[in-house]
């Protein structure tokens, strides 16, 4: 018997034909999740057309003695509270058992801009590829309050969304590494694979394939322990896996 | 219940202990194995009306690798356990053994390496289509099936021999 072969024996005879799920409880989380889907997909538009036109107006109204970021919260001084979404939207994305609030589309407001837009040196034509944390509220999950953002912003600096990455339990400040965005072929210009640290990281490394690849780093500027990372398409073709990712801090010490 | 649903009943109820085991195969862990495959039916469900008359058993099967080479990074949740596997075939000691030593050799792999080696050679799939199960490119399944067999070689695949020899 070659090794092959005996791999897959292997795998054959230790299946447990017993086996069986709560299908009443499938059934009842996918209507739920069919119900979600349906109302972030009425929100996600909400979305890109509410940042874009509160940007606009801030351009517009800028002095130059105009000091800090665009304050996009100009029309959205509440958090933003979502649906659940799918993974490749540009909405927060809450626990999937959580039940969805009742009638977003109606009173969704824009998202609220935390700190600076980290501009990423990725450039499609004239758009440039940015990142920018939103405020986001989870419901059950009030240690959550963060969500990164790779969006675009053109020449007249108008902002678009393409995708959003937030925890969906715990703490979005919890040391080490949180969600990781990849590319979901949903968008003309593909989205580097990013995400967020927490934790002094001078320098973040990812494998794919055994291969080492370095990410682009930037503090976020609200929170210094907050590090905002992204990996050049040039390196790491968008929405290729990571099999793996450390982050190190000044005297190279793994993190 | 629906039509629509008494097929998908049907179809879960067929589909559940493949999508468990590969699951496990992948994770190494019951408790996750099975939530894993539930999750990935709870995804089929919502999308029913659209692969039902396709593949859904495909669907399903991309959802659920997808979900565990994500979830690599999230943390792992542990559920300590005093149960013992219920005894049920005359060869389970048989089993167990082959089942510790397969987890033990598949521990060795990255998630990704894991994936593949399930999709090849539990799921029999071509190389072509893993890669677009996974959204990877061909020479990067065989790179990576070809390292993954290395590191499965080298802990134990082989050796394999002489522990079927002893019994």
């Amino acid at each position: 018997m070659s090794d092959l072969d005996r791999l897959r024996r292997a795998m054959r005879v230790t299946e447990r034909p017993g086996v069986t799920l709560d299908v009443a409880s499938i059934l009842h989380e996918g209507r739920r999740l069919r119900t979600r889907r349906r109302v972030a997909g009425a929100g996600a538009t909400t979305l890109a057309v509410g940042l874009a036109a509160v940007v606009v107006v801030v351009v517009v109204n800028a002095g130059p003695d105009d000091p800090g970021p665009p304050p996009v919260a100009g029309a959205a001084t509440s958090p933003v509270t979502v649906a659940p979404a799918p993974s490749n939207s540009p909405w927060p994305t809450p626990p999937s058992t959580t039940p969805p609030p009742t009638t977003m589309a109606g009173r969704e407001s824009p998202p609220k801009l935390l700190g600076k837009i980290i501009t990423s040196g990725v450039e499609y034509g004239a758009d440039q590829r940015v990142f920018f944390f939103v405020r986001v509220t989870v419901p059950g999950e009030p240690r959550v309050t963060i969500g990164l953002a790779a969006g675009r912003r053109s020449p007249d600096g108008t902002l678009t969304s393409d995708y959003l990455i937030n925890d969906v339990e715990g703490s979005d400040r919890g040391p080490g590494f949180h969600q990781i965005g990849y590319d979901q072929n949903t968008s003309a210009a593909p989205v580097p694979t990013f995400g967020y640290f927490v934790g002094p990281a001078s320098r973040i490394v990812g494998t794919v394939d055994g291969r080492k690849v370095a990410a682009r780093l930037a503090p976020w500027s609200v929170d210094p322990q907050v590090v905002i990372f992204w990996f050049d398409p040039a390196d790491l073709t968008p929405g290729d896996r990571l099999d793996g990712i450390v982050a190190y801090d000044h005297k190279n010490r793994g993190l | 219940m629906a039509r629509g649903d008494a097929d998908f009943v049907e179809f879960a109820q067929a589909a559940s202990a493949r999508l468990v085991h590969a699951a496990f195969l992948m994770t190494g862990d019951h408790h996750l194995a099975e939530d894993a495959a539930q999750t990935a039916l709870v995804r089929t469900y919502a999308s029913w009306s659209r692969v039902r008359d396709d593949d859904a058993y495909g669907y399903a099967r991309r959802i659920l690798v997808n979900h565990l080479v994500d979830g690599w990074r999230r943390p792992i949740r542990e559920y300590p356990t005093e149960e013992i596997p219920e005894r049920r075939r005359e060869d389970v000691a048989d089993e167990v053994a082959t089942r510790g030593w397969l987890t033990a050799i598949l521990g060795a792999l990255s998630p990704r390496e894991r994936a593949i080696v399930v999709l090849r050679y539990y799921f029999d799939l071509p190389e072509a289509q893993v890669a677009r199960e996974l959204a990877i490119s061909v020479g990067t399944v065989k790179s990576t099936s070809s390292r993954a067999l290395e590191k499965l070689r080298a802990n134990g695949l082989r050796a394999a021999d002489s522990q079927e020899a002893c019994r």
